[in-house]
């Protein structure tokens, strides 16, 4: 095919034609491009057919086998298009052959867990190894369960309506104050059943509410995960063993516990426990204010009168018991700048948070 | 509490080559962590947490009685000359136990010297501004080095016999802030025969007190009730230094040094005479010896460890101490109320030698584990399942404003029975009756914050009231608003509804129709008991039940109904026309689409209807499918719905 007979604007037009007709997504766009090239008026084969007719008699021969040639590859050309474009628009897909894989797909929705939910879950499933089960408790408490069972003696501070949020038409029911008041249930309830039960192991997560003004470090309302164990000849390093344990899971195996004297009524000994620093390591930050320690449970060895008033006899059964504050933890392993956030519940805190594990 | 690191060096010389650093570090691993430290007019000064059970280390010379113990090093001696006690000069009568010493001395003040610049350093460390009266200054500066609370009256105000009796009832007593005080048969009080001069143990009387003016001093040292001064603290929200120590307690054995300590001072600084001491009541009784067996102290300890040598670490802080074969008994010193179980013997052995000796041993599992609860797991469930369908978890407060609660409560549940007594304030008073309020207010708050779409759940319990105080029943809310989709090319963007919601609801496997709320415009939310979504599956893999390897055929039904027809009685008439023509081949029945157009009969509409019906044991054929479809139909009829031409 001698193409040099023709215009130049109608060669150029065809060496851009096999692309054009590849970009045709649809059949509106082919039929469009097929106008303009081999319709009846104004396309190049309508140009191509009237040159011939003024072209001079020895080329005539020539000149239409070119064009002719022309005509025929366009056309075969957009007929195989064609075929191509109703296929796939049978099958659905209209952009089926033009699709852009790098085109944002819709997305699967995508929400989240609570973070301290996510945490209290964490903590359930590192203890569970451990035999631990979960007990739950309800948060509106007695006296006896939220104190007296725990050893808080009757004038103790924490009683007094500064510290502790109570009922106006229910004398002696409040919201209790910690997870602790889940102990005296769960030992008075398996009391029974101790020597079957081989002891008693369980994880207490929960709400708990204390009177405290809400500001970025502190709120009335909080979460606290509870542990405790009861077992025969069970002494501080067994905590100490626990609570090692538990931190590795928790923040990897550089993780370490170190114990310092401290005081709850329900405990004796008691003791603050502290985690070597999960963010710096132990080397001193911020968040550890350098010492690399940070304070994260309190503990101790169940206290004889806890025991004895849920009815389990303390010279054959000794324990442990930890708390833990979620809100305290969560913000210090996420440096979380204010404990607001996490009742603000805004979405994308959360997402960023809580994600979906 | 605070600590001056001179003073504290003062009472234990062996501090001094003991960096600040170190120092914190030794008195966190006994117990008394290190708030901050700071440096004022070129002392350094820390803030100590002391535990509610340690009165005795509130004060400098107690802080270091218990480092000394550590450091096995001696305390510096007492500067304290006995004073030669004679009979009263004035009757003193103790009518309460509460109180079983009462130390005292009268004298005459001289030319004022004015405070010891050293003393009032001291106090100002100490947070303390020196009054420029020399028995204000002393007893203060008494009560942080020393630990005992003292008090001066201004003798010439005092009418007859002192008395430490109970306060009677209607009894007022102006005290030395000024404020009225009315006291009860709870009160203990110093009186004179005109009445009431001091709250014991709390704070002086207004009327009695040291002024510039004073000329004669009546001193009091004297040991009181811990519980009875919690009390009345408490009661008359009167926290002072004093009934801080005396609260916590203080040493009895102090009530006579204290006084000394005291009349010397005023000797020194105030040209002070001495005219009498003398003392009603005395020191109660020790404390009763505790025994410590040596198998408990090796539990506790998780090691044996020697009698002899717990015996030397009870000693250093004080107690008198024997050993008998396998058991120890210890006498706790006079300023230790908190040394009473063998337990407590054994915690301070420990924590003299040091928490870090622990090792570190898991415990053996002595029984079997019990299940999670399916309570636990069900929430837990719900929430993994929530967010993996776009919902996010929230956590709100459980008391809300009573307005706020009346939107949600219903009359049978009144907010009375679930109002705090002593709420931060109105807007957190009441224990809320549903979630829905709180899931509202937090999205508004995402939308405020130009969330499109906003979709949140909360697990928790909302509150009852009974005739017993509330009872909490746990709930999930769901709150969605916004727009969903249009942020692909693929999902058009549209609002959210009812359908939706409900749509998450039964896929949680919510039976029925729960009612959908709409908080706000567009804002659809519901409330679930979790009673009422399927329990936790205990077993691992439900029973099996087979399925039909044969072909399913589905019939699709346009029908013209009116508009106010309800799907619910359609469906069901439907459903039992099939059901008997078809049996077990019936599979269900489906709403696919719903048109409504003017292009319809005025009040009508066209629902689309798929019926599904399949075969355990052959493929079905179109001739009996036919037929069934044909009895729906029927059935549909009678409703007043016919095929859509």
């Amino acid at each position: 095919m001698d193409l040099t007979l023709l215009p130049p604007d109608i060669t150029a037009a065809h060496s851009g034609f096999e692309l054009a007709v590849a970009a045709c997504a649809d059949l509106d766009a082919l039929m469009r491009l097929k106008g303009e090239f081999t319709g009846r008026d104004g396309s190049h084969a309508a140009r191509m057919m009237d040159l011939l007719k003024t072209a001079p008699k020895e080329q005539k021969r020539e000149l239409g086998a070119a064009i002719n040639g022309l005509k025929n590859a366009w056309e075969e050309s957009i007929k195989k298009r064609q075929s191509e474009l109703e296929a796939s628009k049978k099958r659905g897909t209209s952009l089926a052959s033009s699709w852009d894989p790098d085109l944002p797909p819709p997305m699967p929705a995508h929400g989240a867990r609570h973070p301290l939910n996510r945490l209290m879950d964490r903590l359930v499933d590192v203890f569970r190894p451990l035999g631990y089960h979960v007990e739950e408790g309800p948060e509106t408490e007695t006296e006896a369960h939220n104190f007296d069972g725990l050893n808080i003696p009757e004038d103790h501070p924490a009683r007094g309506s500064a510290d502790t949020f109570y009922f106006a038409a229910h004398e002696g029911k409040l919201l209790r104050t910690h997870t602790s008041p889940v102990q005296v249930r769960v030992l008075k309830r398996l009391a029974p059943d101790i020597e079957k039960l081989g002891g008693i192991r369980f994880l207490a997560p929960g709400r708990v509410y204390r009177k405290d003004e809400i500001d970025p470090t502190h709120s009335p309302m909080f979460h606290q995960v509870e542990g405790m164990l009861v077992g025969h000849n069970i002494g501080m390093h067994h905590l100490k063993g626990t609570l090692a344990y538990a931190m590795k899971a928790l923040f990897g195996p550089a993780a370490d516990v170190r114990f310092r004297p401290s005081y709850f009524p329900f405990v004796e000994p008691g003791c603050e426990v502290d985690v070597r620093c999960p963010l710096c390591g132990g080397s001193g930050c911020r968040v550890c204010k350098g010492s690399g320690w940070v304070e994260i449970l309190g503990a101790g060895l169940v206290h004889p009168n806890v025991l004895r008033f849920a009815g389990i006899d303390p010279t054959i059964w000794s324990g442990f018991a930890f708390g833990m504050g979620v809100e305290r933890t969560a913000m210090m392993v996420s440096q979380t700048p204010d404990l607001r956030l996490f009742f603000e519940n805004d979405q994308r805190f959360l997402k960023a948070m809580g994600g979906l594990d | 509490m605070l600590l001056e690191r001179r003073a504290l060096q003062t009472e234990l010389p062996a501090l001094a080559g003991l960096g600040n650093v170190d120092l914190c570090e030794l008195l966190a691993s006994l117990g008394f962590p290190v708030d901050g430290v700071e440096t004022k007019q070129g002392e350094t000064i820390l803030e100590v947490d002391i535990t509610a059970n340690r009165g005795d280390t509130l004060s400098q010379r107690g802080m270091a009685r218990d480092l000394a113990a550590k450091l096995k090093a001696p305390l510096a001696s007492l500067p304290h000359t006995q004073l030669t006690e004679g009979p009263a000069l004035f009757p003193v009568r103790l009518e309460a136990d509460a109180c079983p010493i009462y130390a005292t001395a009268i004298l005459d003040l001289g030319a004022n010297a004015g405070t010891p610049t050293e003393v009032v350093s001291f106090l100002a460390s100490m947070g303390s501004n020196a009054k420029q009266l020399p028995a204000v200054d002393a007893s203060n500066e008494l009560l942080h080095r020393y630990g005992h609370p003292t008090h001066a009256f201004d003798a010439d105000t005092l009418k007859g016999t002192l008395l430490v009796r109970w306060g009677r009832e209607g009894e007022t007593l102006r005290t030395l802030d000024g404020v009225d005080r009315k006291l009860t048969s709870n009160d203990l009080v110093i009186a004179d025969e005109a009445g009431a001069i001091a709250l014991a143990g709390v704070m002086g009387g207004d009327a009695t007190k040291v002024t510039s003016d004073t000329k004669r001093v009546l001193l009091e040292s004297a040991w009181f009730d811990p519980r009875v001064v919690r009390r009345m603290a408490h009661r008359h929200g009167l926290h002072s230094d004093a009934s801080y120590r005396f609260g916590r307690g203080a040493d009895p054995a102090m009530a006579k040094i204290a006084r000394d300590l005291l009349a010397a001072r005023l000797q020194a600084w105030a040209g002070a005479t001495l005219k009498g001491a003398w003392t009603a009541g005395q020191i109660p009784e020790a404390r009763p010896a505790v025994t410590l067996r040596l198998g408990t102290l090796g539990r506790i300890a998780g090691a044996p460890i020697d009698l002899a040598e717990a015996a030397a670490h009870l000693v250093q802080l004080g107690c008198s101490v024997k050993i008998q074969g396998e058991e120890l008994c210890a006498v706790p010193p006079t300023w230790r109320h908190d040394l009473a179980l063998e337990e407590d013997l054994a915690e301070e052995v420990l924590r003299l030698r040091g928490f870090d000796c622990i090792d570190s041993v898991l415990p053996p599992l002595e029984g079997a584990p019990l299940p999670l609860a399916p309570n636990y797991l069900q929430a837990r469930n719900l929430a993994y399942r929530l967010a993996h369908v776009g919902f996010h978890q929230t956590v709100t407060l459980g008391f809300i404003s009573p307005d706020a609660d009346a939107a949600f409560a219903g009359s049978d549940n009144p907010a009375e029975g679930r109002t705090l007594g002593n709420p931060l304030g109105q807007e957190y008073s009441v224990m809320r009756a549903s979630l829905l309020t709180s899931l509202r207010a937090t999205a508004e708050l995402n939308l405020r914050q130009g969330a499109k779409e906003v979709k949140l759940f909360e697990i928790g319990p909302i509150y009852r009231s009974t005739g017993n105080g509330p009872s909490e029943v746990m709930v999930l809310a769901l709150v969605w608003t916004g727009t969903l989709g249009g942020e692909d090319y693929l999902t058009r963007a549209r609002a959210v509804q009812a359908a939706d919601l409900l749509g998450v609801a039964r896929d949680l496997g919510a039976q029925g129709t729960p009612q959908v709320r709409e908080l706000g415009e567009g804002m659809l939310a519901l409330e679930i008991p979790l009673a009422d979504l399927p329990a936790h599956e205990e077993r691992i893999i439900p029973k099996f039940t087979p399925f039909s390897r044969f072909p399913a055929l589905e019939r699709d039904l346009s029908l013209l109904v009116d508009l106010a027809q309800p799907y619910a009685v359609l469906a069901s008439a439907m459903t039992e026309a099939v059901g008997k023509a078809a049996g077990e081949c019936f599979k269900g029945l489906g709403c696919v689409d719903v048109f409504r157009h003017k292009s319809l009969p005025a009040g009508r509409q066209a629902w689309l209807l798929r019926l599904r019906f399949q075969a355990g044991d052959r493929t079905l054929t179109s001739d009996e499918v036919d037929g069934w479809v044909t009895a729906a139909l029927e059935a549909a009829r009678t409703l007043g719905a016919e095929l859509r031409g």
